[in-house]
């Protein structure tokens, strides 16, 4: 348990870094690699294809491509043991190999995040588990950035809540248990949501497990003795679940619209090139992505989108009303920056000027890319088609009668808007009142099953599967604001709305005072909940309607801890509610107060099972911005989410066109 | 007692000394005729496995002695015990590093004890062992090399997992003589052999045999120094070399002076080379120096990385290098600082004043002379020689203002375990260097492995290990031995391990189900805190729904998955639904599982647990991934079907939009079969077969599809325009201009039009949309650039700023025209 220097993103990714390459040295001589889709991106993160190639990666191959050929005799495996399907491919592809090559393979599989006995029992029936040298990489959290780490798991939200297997819970709850190993245990964990009360208990039940096991060995003497951490103030886990509605609306961030036009994966964007320019350009990142990748350019190229780049940096997180000004301003000050070169009269500054003429041009390079993005994106939110959308929205999240944007739902339908976007309206609308009318629903349906292809009867049921589009039965209607208090199956939103202050209409873009901003003018519920245990004063404060005083936070909100004021409002939010204190030795403890003093600042990690938005990130960087001088905020995720993404679990992908 | 003399038995080699220290005499019975047996020993002062070598005549006494067996002692000739052995002929005997004992046979079966205590588990070589017959075998710590008689080479690098592999093949030929490097030392990281085949060696590693041309063989010895770098060589001529591993240079060469083949070769650390006869051992130091030891009786070598353990019957010896502190000290003559300080032990127990002197006089270095003096202290065998020492140090430490007694603590310690595990009774003759190896923790491992429970718990208490394992195997080993009933004996052993940590009761279980109690198994298997341990071992009890319940409770998804797909091979199908139907999160699983791989399972399930729309979802799924037409319909009405008997009303819509399906892949059918040649509408939705054909220009069907499948008006009129502008049909939409009323309004027709660029008809609609303000219509005008126009719609509304707006965009006659506005609205100054 001794502190490691550095930050929690720079101890996953040196030891996911180490943990592959130890794996890959131990395989003799040169090797193809195959890899699950899923995989290929996280581990892009944390190490580059030429320092997979130092240690003898010849060539990458896609497990899901089934392409890898007998050019090598040592194939590694890399691929997640906890996805059957996959470990049945592997199993295949092995097979095929063996069979056909006329090479003797020396094949190695990498589970990640560990061996399973399910994959040991489907190798063993494939009958070659006795051919294959097999090895752990355990793989758990890969850091997008300093404050945000996620587990980078693509599927977790479908499988979660429709498929309702919680093989990702457990996969958190191990990542966690990663920190806590690093740390010590959470002295507090807070939670919201079903889900988040098993992962709880889950780290409850590992803890206890883990003391067990403590002095068998098996955990290292380094683990012995595991106290509740000094320098971490709690967790909080918030579920998915408890606030949909949030997600399903448009991110009105910069980083947030890319991800709503372009799509954003492992911090990477595949932009057109008619858009930011060919690849000509190769920045140091961008060379060294792996192959497959790089196979597929022509028409797409790959903008590293996270905060090496130092203009990103300063954009990501801004509503986009604002990100054209900012731009303006960079672009001037960079004008200014080279024509200094006029004003460098003796040797000495000039040398200076051409010192610094790397960081200038690559600033201009990044300020090019991000000023035709922005373009595109304009082009995308100034059409008649978004402008509809967005009113449509921030009605239904402002609490309007929705049914008076139905004639506008109907006629995005017929004018063939992407099914993803229709769906997203009509949930967004079932979550924030509580159901559609069925006859709407029915009508919905007709319409869009007649629009879209029958296939998606398969897609609505999925939906309600996954509660996110339900017809409004008598036992919801009680989601009026006045109705409050009561635990609820679904979250009550026009409760939440009043009595957390989701709408807050006077917030400003340019200057935010308040989270809101990240959606023009909705807090979203997520956040006010994690606000609710961080910011006690300030909500209270913004409920009466009194003054704002989010800069002067008083002292009182560190002595009052977990829901501890607002047990009653999170109460209609849908899920179980709970606060944990993990206990250790009191004796220990003490000691360990004395030792370290009680005022450093300390981290709480903010827990979002099943996803997050990259406008709930900023939002969380907003919030951890004013409590810098308490503490600091670490975003764990299971994966990044947006609406699209939520509606892509859902919708049925065949159709009925497939004819041989 | 009088001290024994430290320099007893130091025999000089060339530049350094080397000592054999006797550790334990009486080992064997006299009648044991060492000459007849082949023996084994573990490293690190382990066991010692005898077994009689079949190739030589014995006498025989009775039944009992003649048969075959293996015999396990402790190094102090404590009979451990037993193994009868009536599984063929003996090719391989040696012991890996976790004192587990290997025996290979001829028709190359592998037997691994563990546990000194007959426990084993057996697999085979394969790679043609059984058709050649299995030669001879050389081990290293975690692995060996079996030699088969056609000269393949089979090597195992992990027991827990055996894997044998084939070795590059080698030449034909007589192999006179072999020896293995291990991969720890090797350059490919896999283990090398070392193959003396008529005269020369070969160097075979997996991928090739590599040739080392020498001329001076055959070898009748060959023998790899313990970190690999040199090899010992017996030349055909009975003379021994020593070269490098790689075989590029000679390092020494040395006449035993003795026509008989030594019987073994062995190094000695990694200077010194020790060759063996019946009762003779010579030991080679650097450049062919050498010292000779005479034996009465029979002497076997077991080497050990540090030296070699010589065992006769009468006596155990450790032979080895005297490590550079202990020669500082007690060489005779020496004047080193430590030396020195040893010496003013004497003179302070006399009383007399020159101990100070001696002090001050080795001031400067005193720091390290208390070092060497601990140091020497841990090689140091003899007990009084160990206090001496440190009673040196210690009063060397008093005299020092700073120093750090952490080393000294420690070697306490340390010889304190060494004291207690060296006894004879015990026999584990360590030396400090291979205790340091060994670790603590593999030590206790070794004792509990020997049942010496109280030493092992005593000696963990002390250096604070955890304790759990020795519990858990004294546990499991009552559960072996004990005759009490069930119930007593559970509550007897979490009695003595309540409030222990860490307790494994899942092994302890595991014990009890092997030795057959059963009872006693589930009754342990409750103590066991750890849900997902206990899951392996109840499925093997067939506890098969208590170990899913355990599963799911310990929220391992793989743990659930496995012990599903072991229940699902198990039981009927029935009954196994009937075990998941009231777990949900079971269920999840096996349908998460079931989709897209067994869809009939899935059938199965929905219908069981009657769940009507399920089953029939299952079945559009594979009307999707159906392949040709019929089957697809054929699919559709089944799953149509399987709803008609439900009244709630979602499920009726359900049902008729399945039948709609079908009638829409009809309807496209002959769409494809009459307007084109290939499959293009079939498949598209409703909306987009619509939209085609309108584009196509086949309206009047479209009209016709609208009003089968009754498409609401609006959604029509939306298709239609799109299609029509996509289509470029501007005389259409003029047509279509000229109804009176749309129910989309009008303004959409402008906008699309105006989106395709076509101004002149997009102005046509400007005047139809009739609700819109007046500042909207005039921005409608500018953009299709008839300014005139939205001048006129700005003189209506009676808006002049708006008008002088306009004047400045406005050029030519519109201009002029809006002047005019302009100044008929203004008032006549």
């Amino acid at each position: 348990m001794a502190p490691y220097p550095g930050s929690d993103a720079d101890y996953f990714r040196d030891k996911a870094r180490r943990d592959l390459l130890t794996l890959l040295e131990g395989v003799r001589g040169k090797k193809n690699l195959v890899v699950s889709q899923d995989l290929a991106g996280p581990v892009g993160l944390f190490v580059k294809f030429s320092l997979l190639q130092e240690y003898g990666v010849d060539r990458v191959f896609l497990l899901e491509n089934g392409n890898v050929d007998s050019s090598q005799r040592n194939v590694v495996f890399l691929v997640h043991a906890e996805k059957i399907r996959q470990v049945r491919a592997v199993a295949e592809q092995i097979q095929r190999l063996q069979r056909n090559g006329n090479v003797e393979h020396e094949l190695s599989i990498f589970w990640v995040p560990r061996r399973t006995l399910v994959s040991n029992s489907i190798l063993e029936e494939a009958g070659i588990i006795g051919d294959v040298n097999i090895a752990e990489f355990p793989l758990y959290f890969a850091p997008l950035e300093q404050d945000v780490l996620s587990l980078e798991l693509e599927d977790s939200f479908g499988d979660l809540y429709l498929h309702k297997d919680p093989a990702c819970i457990f996969h958190s709850a191990k990542a966690l248990m990663d920190i806590q190993q690093r740390h010590g245990y959470f002295p507090r964990i807070i939670g919201k949501g079903d889900h988040a009360r098993r992962l709880a208990d889950l780290l409850l039940r590992m803890r206890k497990e883990l003391d067990a096991e403590e002095s068998s060995g098996l955990a290292g003497v380094s683990a012995r003795g595991l106290l509740p951490s000094a320098s971490t103030e709690s967790l909080i886990i918030i579920d998915r679940e408890v606030d949909f509605g949030t997600a399903l609306l448009t991110q009105l961030t910069y980083e947030g619209l890319i991800d709503e036009t372009v799509g954003i994966k492992n911090n990477q964007a595949d932009v057109d090139t008619s858009i930011v320019g060919p690849t000509a350009v190769p920045q140091a990142q961008e060379s060294s992505k792996a192959p497959q990748q790089s196979s597929k350019q022509g028409q797409k190229r790959k903008v590293q989108l996270d905060s090496s780049d130092q203009l990103f940096s300063q954009l990501r997180d801004a509503n986009f009303a604002i990100v054209g000004d900012i731009l303006n301003k960079v672009a001037r000050r960079l004008e200014s920056d080279y024509e200094s070169r006029h004003a460098a009269k003796t040797t000495s500054e000039l040398r200076e000027f051409v010192n610094k003429l790397p960081t200038y041009q690559l600033e201009h390079q990044s300020l090019r890319v991000h000023t035709n993005l922005a373009e595109e994106i304009m082009r995308t939110t100034r059409s008649d088609i978004f402008r509809k959308i967005l009113e449509v929205q921030q009605n239904n999240a402002a609490g309007a009668d929705a049914t008076y944007h139905h004639d506008a739902v109907e006629e995005l339908i017929a004018r063939d808007v992407p099914l993803k976007t229709i769906l997203r309206l009509l949930c967004l609308e079932s979550c924030m009142s509580g159901g559609l009318r069925p006859r709407d629903l029915e009508n919905f349906k007709r319409q869009i099953i007649q629009a879209y292809g029958h296939q998606h009867l398969l897609t609505f049921w999925a939906l309600e599967k996954m509660e996110l589009l339900q017809p409004r039965s008598s036992a919801t209607t009680m989601l009026l604001p006045t109705a409050g208090a009561q635990t609820g199956t679904k979250t009550n939103y026009g409760y939440l709305r009043k009595n957390l202050r989701l709408v807050v209409e006077e917030v400003s873009e340019k200057d935010p005072n308040d989270v809101a901003y990240v959606y023009s003018g909705f807090a979203p519920l997520s956040i006010r909940l994690v606000q609710c245990v961080l910011q006690k004063p300030y909500i209270l404060s913004l409920v009466r309607g009194g003054p704002v005083t989010a800069a002067t936070p008083s002292p009182a909100s560190a002595s009052s801890p977990g829901w501890l004021g607002f047990e009653d409002v999170v109460k209609s939010a849908r899920g179980a509610t709970f606060s944990i204190v993990q206990k250790g030795d009191d004796k220990a403890i003490r000691a360990r107060q004395t030792i370290s003093g009680n005022n450093a600042i300390k981290t709480v990690y903010v827990f979002f099972l099943g996803g997050i938005t990259f406008t709930e990130i900023a939002a969380l960087r907003f919030i951890a911005a004013q409590e810098a001088p308490r503490r600091k905020i670490v975003i764990c995720t299971t994966s990044l989410i947006n609406g699209d993404r939520m509606m892509d679990a859902a919708i049925e992908k065949g159709n009925f066109a497939k004819l041989e | 007692m009088a001290p024994s003399n430290p320099l007893a038995n130091w025999e000089r080699l060339g530049d350094s000394f080397y000592r054999k220290v006797p550790i334990y005499d009486a080992i064997f019975d006299d009648d044991v005729e060492l000459e007849n047996y082949i023996i084994a020993g573990a490293p690190y002062g382990g066991a010692i496995a005898l077994h009689r070598d079949e190739s030589k005549p014995y006498r025989f006494r009775d039944a009992q002695t003649s048969k075959s067996s293996i015999d396990i002692y402790s190094c102090s000739g404590k009979h451990i015990n037993r193994i009868n052995w009536e599984y063929g002929t003996i090719r391989g005997l040696g012991w890996s590093d976790k004192e587990e004992l290997l025996v290979i046979t001829e028709d190359g079966t592998v037997r691994r004890y563990f546990g000194l205590h007959g426990d084993f588990t057996s697999f085979s070589l394969g790679n043609g062992a059984e058709d050649y017959g299995v030669r001879a075998c050389r081990f290293w710590t975690s692995g060996f090399v079996a030699l088969l008689s056609n000269n393949q080479l089979v090597a195992v690098s992990n027991y827990d997992e055996p894997r044998p592999r084939l070795l590059a093949p080698c030449p034909e030929g007589e192999v006179s003589s072999w020896s293995l490097i291990p991969p720890a030392y090797t350059l490919s990281r896999s283990v090398e052999v070392l193959l003396a085949v008529d005269k020369t060696v070969y160097l075979v590693d997996p991928t090739e045999a590599e040739d080392k041309v020498l001329q001076n063989g055959p070898f009748k010895h060959a023998s790899v120094s313990p970190t690999g770098r040199f090899v010992a060589l017996i030349t055909a001529e009975g003379k021994v070399w020593v070269v490098s591993s790689d075989f590029q240079s000679k390092y020494s060469e040395y006449d035993p002076e003795s026509r008989v083949t030594p019987r073994t070769v062995d190094w000695c650390g990694d200077d010194a080379v020790v060759i063996a006869w019946e009762d003779e051992v010579h030991l080679i130091g650097p450049n062919g120096v050498a010292a000779r030891y005479y034996y009465d009786g029979t002497v076997h070598v077991v080497p050990e990385f540090d030296g070699v353990r010589l065992i006769t019957n009468d006596t155990c010896e450790f032979l080895h290098k005297v490590v550079d502190v202990t020669e500082a000290i007690f060489r005779l003559g020496s004047t080193s600082p430590a030396s020195v300080l040893l010496d003013s032990i004497d003179l302070l127990e006399k009383k007399s004043p020159k101990a100070d002197e001696n002090i001050q006089r080795i001031r400067p270095s005193l720091p390290e002379a208390v070092d060497t003096c601990v140091k020497a202290a841990g090689h140091e065998f003899d007990t009084y020689w160990q206090k001496r020492l440190l009673k040196a140090a210690s009063f060397g430490k008093s005299v020092l203002d700073l120093y750090n007694s952490d080393e000294f603590v420690e070697m306490t310690e340390k010889l304190r375990v060494l004291k207690a595990v060296r006894d004879y009774q015990i026999g584990l003759p360590l030396s400090y260097e291979q205790y340091m190896r060994l670790t603590p923790e593999r030590l206790i491992e070794r004792l509990v492995n020997r049942h010496e429970y109280l030493l092992a718990i005593r000696i963990s208490e002390y250096l604070e290990l955890p304790a759990d394992r020795i519990y858990v195997h004294w546990a499991s080993q009552k559960v072996k031995v004990s005759t009490v009933d069930d119930d007593a004996l559970c509550k007897l052993i979490v009695q003595r391990l309540e409030g222990k940590p860490g307790i494994s009761f899942e092994l302890i279980a595991q014990t009890a189900y092997d030795e057959g109690r059963a009872h006693l198994a589930t009754q342990l298997l409750n103590h066991e805190p750890r849900a997902g341990k206990q899951v392996p071992l109840l499925l093997d009890m067939e506890e098969d729904e208590i170990a899913l319940d355990k599963a799911i409770e310990c929220g391992d998804v793989d743990l659930v998955n496995y012990v599903l797909l072991h229940l699902k091979t198990k039981l009927p199908l029935a009954s196994f639904f009937r075990t998941i139907n009231t777990r949900p999160m079971a269920s999840a699983l096996v349908e998460t599982t079931a989709r897209g791989q067994d869809t009939e399972l899935l059938k199965d399930l929905f219908y069981q647990d009657d769940r009507p729309i399920d089953g029939s979802n299952v079945l559009l799924s594979e009307a999707l991934d159906a392949t040709d037409l019929p089957r697809k319909t054929e699919k559709l009405q089944l799953a149509s079907r399987l709803l008609s008997d439900s009244k709630d009303p979602s499920v009726v819509l359900q049902q008729k939009l399945l039948n709609e399906a079908s009638q829409l892949l009809k309807v496209q059918e002959t769409l494809d079969k009459d307007l084109a040649d290939r499959s293009e509408f079939l498949g598209l939705s409703l909306n987009e077969t619509i939209y085609r054909l309108i584009r196509s220009g086949y309206g009047k069907r479209a009209q016709k599809i609208q009003s089968e499948f009754r498409m609401p008006e609006k959604t029509f009129w939306w298709l239609r325009l799109r299609a029509l502008v996509a289509k470029r049909d501007w005389g259409e939409l003029e047509e279509i201009g000229k109804n009176k009323k749309s129910p989309i309004g009008w303004e959409p027709f402008y906008n699309e039009i105006l989106g395709a660029g076509n101004t002149k008809l997009a102005s046509l609609f400007v005047p139809k949309c009739t609700n819109l303000p007046a500042e909207d219509k005039m921005e409608m005008w500018v953009k299709c650039g008839m300014i005139a126009k939205a001048g006129e719609e700005a003189f209506k509304a009676k808006n002049v700023n708006a008008l002088e707006l306009l004047q400045a965009r406005a050029s030519g006659p519109a201009a002029v025209e809006i002047e005019r506005m302009i100044n008929q609205l203004r008032p006549r100054k």
